[in-house]
């Protein structure tokens, strides 16, 4: 077909005789007979084509018929949704009024239920079935309002006067009954009845009612705690009946929080504000009695008590003390508990009530007024303990050894563990700065007295050569034959300098410590800064036990010098050949070994360092200053006779000029 | 480490009620806390201020009024360089309190405190105390003089200012032992061994 069609186009465009002539004589055009074959070709397929012509035609006629049927369907279709969009508006209609027909009928069965509620109240209370009529009246309490205002504004007489009547008569039943089964003391009663008062709506009268039953029975319990048998026990008998009354109080809390969490949360402080008084009361008595057997009204310098004797009272004030403040901790943990399912507001409002309870009651002032005894007792116990230590600790003839800041701080660190236990930021703090005060004032000032003035030779340095002891040397030895005591003297003076260095290690020690115990009292960021700040005050009392060991390390270094002059002017010695000085030579180092052995079996390391150290610059300096002098001197002398030589002048007259 | 040159603790006394935190709040925080209840023990404030160009650490202690705390409020007084004993100008008791109080501090502060008398309360109308009776009061016992209201937040810098100045002199004149304990570079002992033979070597060059 595509050759006959290009051979078709060939022969149109021949136009002229001559065309047709170059065209003949062109060998690429086909010859007839290829000509022929295809339009054979072309004629056979004429059958073929028209009967492909026949089919499209009748196809074309059902495409026609399909269209039509598929524009009946859109519309069909568009119908369709049409009516859903129909059916959807009138099933929501149909939801609408289903749900205004429920809640008609909750309404009505809302009034019908009024009456049934009123009606049955009373019935219950006839019946004394409690249970039933406060599921009515929390029925009622639980209608929607709109149903009796609905009712109202029909005309109706308000239903809610009459069920208010039996809730109210239902109320003083159960509080009747209440108050019935507490004087008895029926405990499962009262607490059945106690959990219908949130159903009737009255959960804080309910608590109130079951915090004052408790209250009674806790006054009863703590009645009993308060009385002491042994009065004068050296026992913790007082801190004893605290710590009963306390646990009396602490249990009345617990019984009220128990229930309470369950119906009615939120409310525990109402149960602490009623169950409070008596535990004041109780702690109050005992706190009285503790005054006057323990005479804690007295001046504690003035009383005749020995430090000894003050001891367990220390130990009881600390214990009832804490105490105190353990059983104000358990009530503001309950009361945590007790609000930890409401929301934020609610909670933090509870809790700030608990708070003001706490801090406005009686026992919190009870437990001020045991801290501030115990404080008083305290600083005396501290000076008195601190005084005997220094009395014990005053250098005495033959005395070589001393325990004074041993024994300081061993009633430091007592005493500071004591005022922790008692839990109590403000208590500790006080007496870390009683503990600083006493420990600079009295130790570091008696020390710094003793250390003002060593003793002859407190460390001996041998001297340069043992022929040439100068005549101060020759007068020291002298004095330390004649003086027996002398070597106790010295013994006890190196006794003390290491008391001082040990004593501002062992201050900051002390106060690292104290941090660390006191930590968990700190209630807040602001008395963990209090309690650092006055722990630092120990800080100070270091630094002033290393201003006394520095005193006694330059009463050391002066007592030293003699002999350190003596080996400088033999180290410049001008006298001294070079022989002899190499000879020499390890004299002095010789001597400073057996200075430093003999002082590192007295003194610490850090000490024969630093002692080392001054005897080093002190012989270098001495030794610079004599090469100066003799350097001088010999000048001197040259010039000297140069002026003889070239002058009239006598040697005499010129040395009388000052030269 | 902290930025400040000096610190000093200043402590306030003086009867319940006679204004004491509320200076002190005023100056920390400037506010005038209304209803503000008693304090229990002793608060701890911190104000760093700047004097001539050098800050000065303010470490204030608030003490409680009442009696029964005041075994815990003697206790800070001796670490104390500045007191300021307060009276309510409105309330003569306070101010007859006042012997009281300074023979607490004779018993338990260092002889050498800052002592400043300070007539709070100057927003009231109901003056009780003349301010001339203060400050003879205050000239008698040695000890500066000042009226405050720490309502109206007159004076309140104004006193802490001048003890934060007053006590920056004093620490600078003061020529006291430095108990800062440190005792210098220590080296060990034979590298001081060894300083010294060079430096015996290098004398014996010398003479030769």
């Amino acid at each position: 077909m595509q050759f006959c069609g290009l051979l078709l186009e060939k022969i149109e465009a021949i136009t002229t005789v001559n065309q047709f002539k170059i065209c003949s004589s062109n060998p690429s055009l086909p010859s007839n007979s290829e000509v022929d074959e295809a339009l054979a070709g072309v004629l056979s397929r004429t059958c073929t084509l028209e009967g492909r012509l026949r089919t499209a035609s009748q196809a074309y006629n059902k495409l026609g018929e399909v269209k039509a049927d598929a524009q009946i369907a859109a519309d069909m279709v568009d119908k369709t949704a049409a009516l859903a969009r129909d059916v959807s508006a009138k099933v929501r209609q149909l939801d609408l009024a289903r749900s205004r027909v429920a809640e008609c009928q909750r309404r009505v069965h809302d009034l019908i239920d009024l009456q049934l509620c009123s009606a049955g109240v009373e019935a219950a209370i006839k019946a004394h079935d409690y249970e039933t009529g406060a599921a009515h009246v929390s029925r009622f309490l639980s209608m929607d309002p709109g149903s009796v205002a609905a009712a109202r504004a029909r005309g109706a007489a308000d239903p809610r006067d009459a069920m208010t009547r039996a809730a109210n008569t239902l109320r003083e039943h159960l509080v009747h009954k209440f108050e019935e089964a507490a004087r008895k003391e029926d405990e499962a009663s009262v607490e059945r009845l106690f959990k219908l008062f949130p159903q009737i709506g009255r959960a804080e009268e309910g608590v109130d009612l079951l915090a004052k039953y408790l209250a009674k029975q806790a006054e009863a319990t703590i009645r009993r705690a308060c009385v002491v048998a042994e009065p004068h026990s050296e026992a913790a008998v007082f801190a004893d009946a605290l710590t009963r009354v306390v646990e009396a109080g602490g249990a009345a809390v617990e019984k009220a929080r128990v229930p309470a969490a369950v119906v009615a949360p939120g409310l525990l402080h109402r149960a602490i504000k009623a169950i409070q008084p008596a535990v004041c009361l109780g702690a109050g008595c005992v706190y009285k009695d503790m005054v006057i057997s323990r005479r804690l009204d007295l001046d504690p310098r003035r009383s005749s008590r020995s430090p000894l004797s003050a001891e367990p009272i220390l130990a009881e004030l600390a214990l009832a003390h804490s105490r105190v403040r353990l059983y104000f901790g358990f009530l503001r943990r309950k009361a945590e508990a007790d609000a930890s399912t409401l929301p934020e507001a609610a909670k933090k409002a509870s809790i700030e009530a608990v708070e003001k309870i706490i801090t406005g009651c009686e026992l919190m002032r009870t437990g001020q007024d045991i801290l501030a005894h115990y404080l008083e007792v305290e600083r005396y116990f501290l000076e008195e303990s601190v005084n005997k230590a220094l009395k014990l600790s005053t250098p005495q003839t033959g005395t070589t050894t001393s325990s004074l800041v041993d024994d300081v701080f061993f009633i430091a660190r007592k005493v500071i563990r004591r005022s922790i236990s008692s839990g109590s930021v403000d208590g500790a703090c006080a007496v870390l700065n009683e503990v600083a005060s006493v420990v600079e004032r009295s130790v570091c000032a008696a020390l710094r007295r003793w250390l003002r003035a060593p003793p002859p030779d407190p460390l001996p340095l041998p001297p340069p050569r043992a022929a040439q002891l100068t005549v101060l040397d020759a007068a020291g030895e002298l004095a330390n034959r004649l003086n027996r005591d002398v070597d106790a003297q010295r013994q006890l003076f190196l006794a003390h300098m290491n008391e001082a260095e040990a004593g501002g290690e062992w201050s900051e020690r002390l106060a690292a410590e104290a941090c660390a115990e006191a930590e968990p009292l700190c209630r807040g960021a602001s008395e963990r800064a209090k309690l650092h700040s006055c722990a630092s005050g120990l800080g100070a009392a270091a630094a002033a036990f290393r201003a006394a060991h520095d005193l006694a390390l330059a009463g050391v270094k002066a007592a030293l010098k003699p002999r350190v002059h003596a080996w400088a002017e033999v180290i410049v010695d001008p006298d001294v050949g070079p022989d002899e000085m190499d000879d020499d030579a390890d004299a002095l180092p010789l001597a400073l070994e057996q200075f430093c052995e003999g002082a590192r079996a007295q003194v610490s390391a850090r000490t024969v360092d630093a002692l080392l150290l001054g005897v080093l610059a002190d012989v270098a300096s001495r030794a610079e200053s004599r090469i100066l002098h003799h350097h001088y001197d010999r000048v001197r002398h040259g010039l000297l006779a140069r002026l003889v030589g070239i002058t009239d002048f006598k040697i005499e007259d010129i040395k009388r000029l000052k030269l | 480490m902290e930025d400040y040159k000096f610190l000093f603790k200043v402590v306030l006394v003086g009867n319940a009620g006679v204004g004491k935190t509320c200076l002190v709040r005023r100056f920390t925080q400037g506010l005038f806390p209304p209803g503000q209840g008693a304090t229990i023990g002793v608060d701890f404030m911190i104000k760093t201020v700047e004097v001539d160009g050098e800050k000065v650490k303010l470490q204030i202690w608030d003490t409680a009024g009442q009696e029964r705390f005041r075994s815990i409020t003697q206790s800070y007084y001796r670490s104390a360089h500045a007191l300021i004993l307060v009276y309510d100008i409105s309330c003569q008791p306070t101010f007859d309190c006042l012997p009281d109080w300074l023979r607490e501090i004779e018993e338990y502060a260092n002889n050498k405190v800052l002592r400043i008398l300070v007539g709070n309360k100057t927003d009231r109308e109901d003056r009780e105390i003349p301010r001339h009776i203060g400050e003879d009061f205050a000239q008698r016992h040695g000890m500066y003089f000042l009226e405050t209201s720490a309502k109206e937040a007159e004076n309140v810098e104004r006193l802490f200012m001048e003890i934060a100045v007053e006590l920056m002199e004093q620490a600078k004149c003061k020529e006291l032992p430095k108990y800062d304990g440190n005792l210098g570079p220590i080296n060990g002992g034979v590298s001081c061994r060894i300083r010294f033979f060079v430096y015996i070597f290098l004398i014996r060059k010398l003479l030769q």
